[in-house]
């Protein structure tokens, strides 16, 4: 049965509370933080960060070398993009592709047991543990996943608010 | 004005190439495209044949292989039993002599880490990796 709404009264609401906005741009700009000061230290010194991915032992190097240059970049302009709220959804699912491909190369590496320093935060996490890396790349991934969600029920509040008012 | 995921993600990706391009030209003295080792650190088969009595070899592959065969006067050092190996080098080492580290191919990395251990733990200067390692020396002999 199908039930059509064709009225809503005054005194109902659809617009997102300002609190949980407020708390998700918050997590926003953390998440921005991280990924932009990641990716400045990555970019300050592209030959160590090159050395890093090669350590992984995925890749060629003439292509560890083309992404030391390039992804500390896009997870600059990703970083900027959340902050700005510019191309937010491009930015969230390339940051999750990236975080996830992280994940899976540093668990790969680990189970070869390869030694490795992942470089994901330059020297600042040379000597982090492989619980460590694995925990803070999990945090960040509930954290994208967390601003996806609400940014798929913002929309969808806004799309049913604006159905409403036509 | 919007746009898809897809296209936002693409566009994203266009930007970031920009800058990177960019310091892929102010970095190119720095970083060598072909091998993992500055073009300042390693020696091709010629060059370091030409340093003669002024140049000690380190073969920095596994103990089977040394044993099969090695560049003629190279000593062995490699990770494995780099405590045991590491003072019988140094007693052949003296100031001034240039130091050869090679490992099996190009592809190879115990000559790199053997050449940065030397650098860093026993603060060696003019320490060198052999490009191309073995298959180059015995191409060029």
């Amino acid at each position: 049965m199908s039930e059509q709404v064709t009225s809503v009264p005054s005194t109902i609401s659809v617009q997102p509370s300002a609190r949980p906005q407020f708390l998700w741009r918050i997590v926003d700009v953390i998440v921005a933080g991280i990924f932009i000061y990641a990716g400045v230290l990555k970019m300050v010194d592209p030959v160590q960060f090159a050395n890093d991915i090669d350590n992984y032992k995925i890749l060629p190097w003439p292509i560890s070398v083309a992404l030391a240059f390039y992804l500390p970049w896009l997870e600059i302009f990703c970083g900027l993009a959340l902050i700005v709220r510019y191309f937010y959804r491009g930015a969230l699912s390339i940051l999750m592709a990236l975080i996830l491909v992280f994940t899976l190369a540093t668990t790969a590496a680990k189970v070869r047991g390869l030694d490795i320093t992942c470089g994901c935060f330059g020297h600042a996490s040379q000597h982090w543990s492989f619980p460590a890396h694995l925990m803070t790349n999990l945090a960040i991934i509930a954290a994208l996943v967390v601003l996806w969600v609400s940014n798929r029920l913002t929309k969808s509040l806004q799309g049913r608010r604006s159905a409403w008012g036509s | 004005m919007k746009f898809s995921l897809t296209r936002q993600a693409i566009m994203l990706a266009v930007l970031a190439l920009l800058p990177a391009a960019g310091e892929a030209i102010y970095f190119r003295d720095k970083i060598s495209w072909r091998s993992p080792i500055p073009p300042s650190e390693s020696v091709n088969a010629d060059q370091a044949r030409a340093w003669g009595q002024n140049a000690i070899w380190v073969d920095a592959r596994p103990d089977e292989e040394f044993a099969q065969d090695h560049v003629p006067g190279a000593l062995s050092l490699n990770e494995d039993r780099w405590n045991e190996l590491l003072p019988e080098f140094l007693a052949a080492w003296s100031p001034g002599k240039k130091v050869i580290v090679y490992c099996s191919s190009l592809s190879c990395n115990a000559s790199r880490e053997v050449a940065r251990r030397l650098r860093k733990e026993a603060q060696l200067p003019d320490v060198f990796v052999l490009e191309g390692g073995w298959e180059a020396w015995l191409k060029q002999k």
